[in-house]
């Protein structure tokens, strides 16, 4: 289903608002006007249902989606653990399972991710025994087993695993748990060869947790829970860092802390100006959730600076996934299913009536609420049947994916 | 004194709608006091590290990695030093500090008539904490202040986390308004319990507790009342509520005790790792499964002790009714889906085995304990918990 003609008019004429008025400032400052428009539904197309098991994180390419599974459920009197990563077809409207692959000494998938080329996908696994699991795509409908990778600095648990090359060679970024009183920490591991993946770097890292990171164009971010975020050098911030000896950049501590996730953004100016950084605040599966969507200003990696943020009443965001083209954030929000924010222009900008105060660290910062600014233009899988809560997003070629841990795997229609 | 109970439990349906039969050694503890001048020492080593290492069965139980079963505690159970004075006649003062309980809630279930320890164990106790801890006592009133380290014992050998000694507080005032019965109640602020580094959520409990025990030659009567709340919060607000009542009554005669417990106890439900009964420690983040709430019905029967040159031997059984049901807010938690049923029992059969003078309360130092307490031992014919060797005259044997 598309969007009616009334509401892509009204999202068009709410980001042409937003996008007029910028200052350039990095704190709020004069307002660019906006004005609220009225947030449109996204229309949800199918849904690839899997109540057998709790539905975690999803990666999509091409016609084909892969999930995986969280925690242990039981369906037909049988307890299932989130062992399990499933492959739709997602180029009908409705997703469709096409085969599944259990994890070996899994209880937990978090993560998922598919390498740029396409070739291997890489799933991370908890708790004991932490590991990550490297499948060849090259039958993409049935991934075959190449690798896996488990060492001492990973048994905890090996919460995500995000993906990305570095000066040509391919990486994965892991967020090990902390356990027993041992501390959270990151590991690099190089995958150039996936067959025998080898671990290149290791730190102790995050306050109490480390739960998700970014990289791109050799810089990597770092979600480090309530110590806020970190940008390292890891071969693209000019300052020699290399993913086997990374070189920190800056850091900040967010509003609130519980840095949960992050997306660095470049929008389709080429301006690499904003983080979107997740806050994952208390909360219970299927029903509640908590934290903002914070938005650090990071043109200077020496000095990034919080300048806006997101806040749904009685939900917390999860995962992002950013309509760079378009401007469109889609944030996972769990109980408040899919929202979608218009990220264009000066996001640091506002009327004082838009402004709000908050302490960090004892020092007063003055933010920009998007909401109040008109930024939030769609949202998705909120007040229907079946109840969803959304884990995470992915937009791809004018749709939008979501993985819904009660459900499976929805689809619905990205804004254009 | 030492004790140890030899213990089979049956468990039916628990996880999984499994049925599963059982045997330990439960609550193997040497429990000792001894003065160096004006010092007083307390120490409880506690051995289930060695013999429970899997949990002991306990439908409803959870805390510090284990669910629907009770963990091990620590080997250092208690460890602490000492010293009360009297400053009138009525009135005595103490400090005391090592590892060992917070001031808050109740008696540790140990020294009560039950072998199973309530659901609510994690909210009516703060134990195994370094503390320092200052009680007064006045004529019938008692309080007292202590602080310690916030963060739960991470497995029977595993140290505090000194640096945190001072994060977390809690207070109980006790009154005494005849003898046999004690009204007390305690608050608690405790720092980031389940996250050994700190950052996690805190907790603000409370608790209501009043005792009655009537020791008599004949029948002796017991009974004990426990209302107990813990607030689980996030940078000051609120994020989840867990409230118990608990009420336990028991009666005795001629070293033969029957005793009841009925429970109503929230508990938070947890991720659970690829053993069903064991869950991440600490959680991965501030989520919760839910909230369940039990209902739990206990009767114990323990026999007179059979006694010999060595301690004394006292057989028992317990029966227990489990009914879980959705909390508020319900998440994710199913009773049909983790158990099959939601109505439950547990079955044990066992012996207590002591030797030696047993510690009549475990929970309160010095002046804290409540002078009915700590003087029973000169008290003829008049029970106290475990007061079951005939060496020390507890002709009651009862609870």
């Amino acid at each position: 289903m598309l969007l009616g003609f009334s509401k892509r008019a009204a999202f068009l004429l709410a980001v042409g608002l937003a996008a007029c008025g910028e200052t350039g400032a990095r704190a709020p400052s004069t307002p660019p006007d906006t004005t609220t428009v009225a947030p449109v539904s996204l229309a949800a197309l199918g849904v690839g249902i899997d109540s057998s098991r709790y539905t975690a994180e999803l990666a999509v390419r091409g016609s084909l989606a892969y999930t995986t599974t969280w925690g242990a459920r039981t369906f037909g009197g049988v307890l299932n653990l989130g062992n399990r990563v499933s492959i739709w077809d997602v180029s009908g409207a409705t997703p469709a399972l096409v085969d599944s692959l259990i994890v070996p000494s899994a209880s937990t998938l978090g993560d998922v991710a598919v390498t740029d080329d396409g070739a291997y996908l890489v799933v991370a696994s908890e708790y004991s025994g932490g590991s990550i699991f490297v499948y060849s795509l090259a039958n993409p409908r049935k991934p075959a087993f190449v690798s896996r990778f488990n060492n001492a600095d990973t048994d905890h648990g090996v919460h995500t695993a995000e993906v990305g090359r570095v000066n040509g060679t391919l990486y994965a970024f892991l967020s090990i748990d902390p356990q027993n009183g041992d501390p959270a920490r990151i590991v690099i591991v190089d995958l150039s060869n996936p067959a025998s993946p080898r671990e290149v770097f290791t730190k102790v890292v995050g306050t109490p947790f480390v739960h998700d990171t970014y990289v791109r164009d050799g810089v990597l971010f770092l979600a480090l829970w309530n110590d806020g975020i970190q940008i390292w050098d890891i071969g693209g911030g000019g300052k020699g860092g290399t993913p086997a000896s990374p070189v920190v950049l800056g850091s900040l501590a967010t509003v609130g802390g519980e840095a949960h996730n992050v997306w660095w953004y470049h929008d389709a100016t080429g301006a690499k100006r904003y983080a979107f950084v997740g806050q994952e605040g208390p909360g219970t599966v299927g029903s509640s959730s908590s934290g903002d969507i914070h938005v650090v200003d990071v043109s200077n990696f020496a000095k990034p600076l919080e300048v806006a943020f997101y806040h749904v009443d009685g939900a917390g965001t999860h995962n992002f996934s950013v309509d760079e083209k378009n401007g469109i954030l889609y944030a996972a929000y769990y109980n408040a299913g899919v929202q979608a924010l218009n990220v264009t222009g000066n996001l640091g900008s506002c009327r004082g009536d838009q402004q709000n105060i908050a302490l960090v660290d004892g020092l007063a910062i003055t933010r920009c609420d998007l909401r109040l600014m008109g930024r939030q233009v769609a949202y998705g899988l909120v007040a229907q049947t079946p109840r969803a809560y959304v884990w995470g997003a992915q937009y791809l070629s004018g749709s939008l994916y979501a993985s819904d841990m009660l459900n499976g795997i929805w689809k619905l229609q990205a804004l254009k | 004194m030492a004790q140890a109970i030899p213990v089979v439990t049956v468990a039916s349906p628990t996880v999984g709608g499994q049925t599963y039969r059982e045997a330990y050694l439960s609550q193997p503890v040497i429990m000792s006091r001894a003065s160096f001048g004006d010092l007083r020492a307390i120490g409880t080593l506690d051995l289930e590290g060695l013999t429970l290492e899997r949990g002991e069965l306990s439908t409803g139980g959870y805390g510090e990695g284990f669910v629907d079963r009770r963990h091990p505690h620590a080997y250092v159970h208690e460890l602490l030093v000492g010293d009360e004075a009297r400053f009138s006649s009525r009135g005595a003062f103490s400090i005391f500090a090592g590892r060992g309980f917070a001031p808050f809630g109740s008696d540790d279930p140990m020294v009560r008539p039950f072998e199973k320890y309530p659901i609510n164990h994690h909210l009516a106790q703060v134990l195994e904490r370094v503390v320092a801890v200052a009680a007064v006592r006045y004529g019938p009133v008692i309080g007292e202040f202590g602080t310690f380290n916030g963060d739960e014992p991470l497995g029977p050998g595993a140290a505090p986390n000194f640096k945190r000694f001072g994060d977390s507080w809690s207070s109980r005032v006790t009154v005494l308004p005849a003898v046999g019965v004690e009204l007390s109640g305690s608050f608690a602020s405790v720092s980031s319990p389940e996250e050994r580094l700190g950052h996690g959520l805190d907790q603000r409990k409370t608790s209501l507790v009043a005792r009655y025990l009537v020791p008599a030659a004949g029948w002796s009567r017991y009974a004990f009342a426990e209302y107990a709340h813990t607030d689980d919060r996030n940078q000051g607000a609120t994020v989840t509520t867990l409230s118990s009542m608990l009420v336990e009554a028991g009666v005795c005669r001629n070293g033969s005790t029957l005793a009841f417990r009925i429970e109503r106890t929230d508990r938070p439900e947890e991720e659970t790792l690829l053993d069903p009964f064991r869950t991440p420690r600490p959680e991965t983040d501030l989520h919760n499964l839910g909230v369940s709430r039990w209902h739990a019905y206990t009767a114990a029967f323990s026999a007179p002790a059979i006694r010999s040159s060595w301690g004394s031997a006292r057989p028992f059984a317990e029966l227990e009714l489990l009914r879980p049901r959705a909390g508020t807010p319900a998440g994710i938690f199913s009773a049909a889906g983790r158990y099959g049923s939601d109505h439950l029992y547990m079955a044990s059969v066992g012996v207590r085995l002591s030797a030696g003078m047993p510690h009549d309360r475990m929970g309160r130092y010095g002046a804290a304990l409540p002078a009915a307490s700590s003087g029973m031992h000169d008290m003829g014919d008049m029970p106290m918990h475990h007061m079951d060797e005939p060496s020390h005259g507890g002709g009651s044997s009862c609870f």
